[in-house]
């Protein structure tokens, strides 16, 4: 299978300045290594703070690595985004990401002028997008108006509007009801199907072990397990005991 | 061509955003009706009867200019606010056009303010609107736009590296009224002063805009300043160009833009 995104020793480190004089290196991530193959669904684990979203910024060419490789379909993220930009997208959770004072199909108009969609695509396009996140009878209302739910499905139209080969999630079902994070999950399996691949981080573990074809847990910006579900889960019965002993917790 | 589009589209986007917002439409109804009324007070007693180039130019393009750039600087931030500037920014068109169509978009929404300061001028003051060479006034006020539009995107550029943007645009916006000698010619500043605002294009558009108001004496003097304002603005955008490589590389290497 084809290394679609390929990270070694990742490195990140952030300046925080504390007072006028003294600065503090906060390392984010540290030495993290990693691949993903073309059509895997890949997921990202860890505590609050264990370094996922910075991983995922570096990915999709926000930020640059402080030392290491980040690769994606072959391309560095960081000197090279310009032929990563296209083919992928990213979703991230939460009720940000639209512009509320246009329309859901404004929003996604705009969107795909961004990604230079053609203009005879885009409409068959954004009316395909909009049934798939079940938003089409609200199509013309403005986004100041839809529900934290309505916004988050918004945000899943947008990132899927570029038909990416890769997807970045950084917890994409956060404030989504169980239908919609239902919905999700469904997205995310047809994806697969039409041989997408994804990377998604969240913290609801029984939906990685139903997703992921592989995963990593991450502590403290370094890698503490890797491998398919049955792997990180051990000797444990469920995902969440063996994650709770790697992160450090107190498996009752 | 795509490129064109992304502009348009950016620019009818931020139209619709910045139309909206409170602070926007006090900028551009009540800030120069303030300014026209205090610039009228300040010039009757001073012995300049021509009114227009002074007056409504000044109140006009004080209007005009504090309207792009409080709203182009303060724009990056409400991206950050709304979530979408990682998306713009990581869009696979240049970030740069789409900042460019931004600005474009506030620009003429700004033009209004241009509009008040001539109505607020004729209703309360009934000062003629006497332009001497109205062609070459128009070549030069479309002249004016554009020098804002560059200068505004160098801005826009050089807020990326910071959140404090409303902080440093107060520091901005009031030195170039002055520099570029919206209200009060250039020629009454101090010397070393005088120096800078030959550097900065808006000094030539402005020139341009009273030479063409209260009728144009040397025609070769108009196309010298037409040559420099050429000139100077080319350079503007050959910088703007640079900083906005560098600039993009060193936003992700501190990761000061905080995007998410
Ligand atoms: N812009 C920043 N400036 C300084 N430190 C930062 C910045 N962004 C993240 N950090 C720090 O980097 C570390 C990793 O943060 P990150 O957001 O990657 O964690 P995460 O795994 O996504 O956590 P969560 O599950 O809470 O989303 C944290 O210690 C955080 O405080
Ligand atoms: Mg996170």
């Amino acid at each position: 299978m084809d290394k679609i995104i390929e990270v070694r020793n990742l490195r990140r480190e952030y300046i925080r300045k504390k007072g006028i004089r003294n600065k503090e290196t906060i390392v984010a991530v540290d030495g993290i290594s990693f691949e993903v193959g073309r059509g895997e669904i890949f997921g990202l684990l860890g505590q609050n703070g264990a370094g996922k979203t910075t991983t995922i910024k570096m990915l999709t060419t926000l930020l640059a690595p402080t030392a290491g490789e980040c690769k994606v379909l072959g391309f560095d993220c960081f000197g090279e985004e310009e032929k990563i930009r296209n083919k992928i997208n990213f979703i991230f959770g939460g009720e940000t990401g639209v512009y509320r004072r246009l329309t859901a199909r404004e929003n996604l108009r705009y969107f795909s002028n961004l990604y230079m969609l053609n203009s005879s695509k885009q409409k068959e396009r954004i009316d395909e997008i909009l049934e798939l996140v079940d938003l089409k009878n609200r199509a013309d209302d403005l986004a100041e108006t839809f529900s934290k739910g309505m916004i988050q499905r918004l945000q899943i139209a947008r990132g899927l509007i570029n038909d990416p080969e890769i997807i970045f999630m950084d917890e994409p079902t956060v404030g989504l009801d169980p239908v919609g994070a239902r919905m999700l999950r469904n997205i995310i399996i047809k994806l697969k199907e039409q041989g997408k691949t994804v990377l998604l981080t969240t913290h609801y573990l029984q939906e990685a072990e139903e997703l992921c074809d592989k995963m990593v847990i991450m502590k403290d910006g370094r890698i503490v397990k890797s491998g398919v579900p049955s792997e990180i889960k051990g000797g444990y019965v469920t995902l969440e005991d063996a994650y709770i002993d790697l992160v450090g917790g107190q498996v009752s | 061509m795509k490129k064109i589009v992304v502009i348009y589209e950016s620019m009818l986007v931020q139209m619709r955003q910045s139309f909206v917002r409170p602070m926007f439409k006090f900028c551009l109804f009540f800030n120069p009706i303030i300014s026209t009324i205090l610039l009228y007070e300040m010039y009757i007693n001073s012995g300049e009867t021509n009114y227009f180039a002074y007056v409504v130019l000044g109140s006009g393009l004080m209007g005009l200019w504090g309207c792009i750039c409080f709203s182009s600087a303060g724009d990056i931030n409400r991206e950050r606010h709304s979530g979408t500037l990682a998306i713009i920014y990581t869009a696979p068109v240049s970030f740069r056009e789409i900042v460019v169509g931004k600005i474009m978009g506030n620009t003429i929404l700004s033009i209004f303010s241009f509009v008040m300061s001539l109505l607020v001028a004729k209703i309360l003051f009934h000062i003629e609107i006497d332009i001497k060479n109205p062609f070459y006034f128009l070549f030069s006020f479309v002249a004016t736009i554009v020098v804002f539009v560059i200068i505004a995107t160098i801005v826009a550029f050089l807020l990326m590296l910071s959140r404090k943007t409303e902080l440093y645009m107060n520091c901005i916006e009031v030195p170039l009224i002055m520099l570029s000698g919206f209200v009060f010619p250039v020629d009454l500043l101090p010397k070393p002063l005088q120096l800078f605002s030959r550097l900065i294009p808006s000094t030539y558009a402005v020139e341009l805009l009273r030479i063409t108001a209260c009728g144009i004496e040397d025609i070769n003097n108009f196309w010298n300043k037409v040559v420099l304002l050429t000139g100077i603005s080319l350079l503007y955008v050959l910088g703007a160009r640079l900083l906005y490589r560098i600039i993009d590389k060193r936003v992700r290497i501190k990761g000061n833009l905080n995007v998410v």
